[in-house]
């Protein structure tokens, strides 16, 4: 008895949305020239952000006025290098010359000169980049924040 | 527009070097303590991700002051922790 109540029940769902289809044809084709039309602007707003992108593609630095000149980069992960920089590409990947590799002391906190190490002609992926400065644009001083902790 | 990167003819393109240095050896650092050092195999189209195929490979712990395994038969190395790429490197000499 239970069984054909069940079967009985799942027929008149099934018969229910057959008919709800069918009672309503022009809702069918109602429902779907909205979406048409969302697809059109969709389609028309990537065409022209992609055609805005594409003017966007130069970058914000330019990295050949340091053609040249030594550089100290900075990567994920800790380590920094500085060399001369020979090239680069809009990838930020870059050619550094005779590149001095300095590396951090996991005791020490950061000391330059615990660790480095010569490695001549390198390419640096520039996924790994963090920061490119002039060699001469930096120097290390004592740390300022002492004083504010005392006073 | 396009004259910011590249139109320098005396630089030196990154990838360019990267191409010169198949069939050669290579040492390259990743961002955590490891060295790897091999014989960069023919070209695997260097696209976005960089990763190599390298062979011979021998490979290298900085911190704990150990050179590893040394592996033979083809490494595919993923391309995202790669720093840095030296042409014809020996590696850390420990």
């Amino acid at each position: 008895m239970q069984r054909f109540v069940v079967q009985f029940y799942l027929e008149k769902r099934l018969s229910m949305f057959l008919l709800g289809v069918y009672e309503k044809p022009f809702n069918h084709l109602l429902c779907a020239v909205p979406v048409i039309l969302s697809l059109c602007l969709l389609s028309f707003v990537v065409v022209h952000l992609q055609d805005k992108e594409k003017k966007k593609k130069e970058s914000i630095f330019d990295l050949s006025k340091y053609i040249d000149k030594p550089i100290r980069v900075k990567f994920q992960g800790g380590r920094e290098a500085s060399g001369v920089l020979k090239g680069f590409d809009p990838l930020l990947n870059l050619v550094l010359d005779g590149t001095i590799e300095y590396m951090r002391d996991p005791d020490d906190q950061y000391k330059l000169t615990e660790d480095t190490r010569q490695l001549g002609l390198v390419v640096c992926r520039g996924t790994a980049v963090v920061l490119i400065c002039p060699q001469d644009g930096m120097e290390a001083i004592p740390n300022p924040f002492i004083q504010q902790q005392d006073g | 527009m396009a004259a910011t990167a590249a139109s320098n003819p005396s630089q030196l393109l990154p990838l360019e070097l990267v191409d010169k240095c198949i069939g050669s050896r290579i040492h390259i650092v990743m961002k955590n303590d490891k060295e790897i050092v091999g014989l960069y195999l023919r070209l695997l189209p260097l696209l976005i991700n960089s990763d190599m195929v390298l062979e011979d490979v021998t490979e290298f712990e900085i911190t704990p002051e150990g050179r590893r395994i040394t592996k033979l038969d083809q490494i595919l190395l993923n391309g995202n922790n790669i720093t840095m790429l030296i042409p014809g490197g020996e590696g850390p000499e420990v």
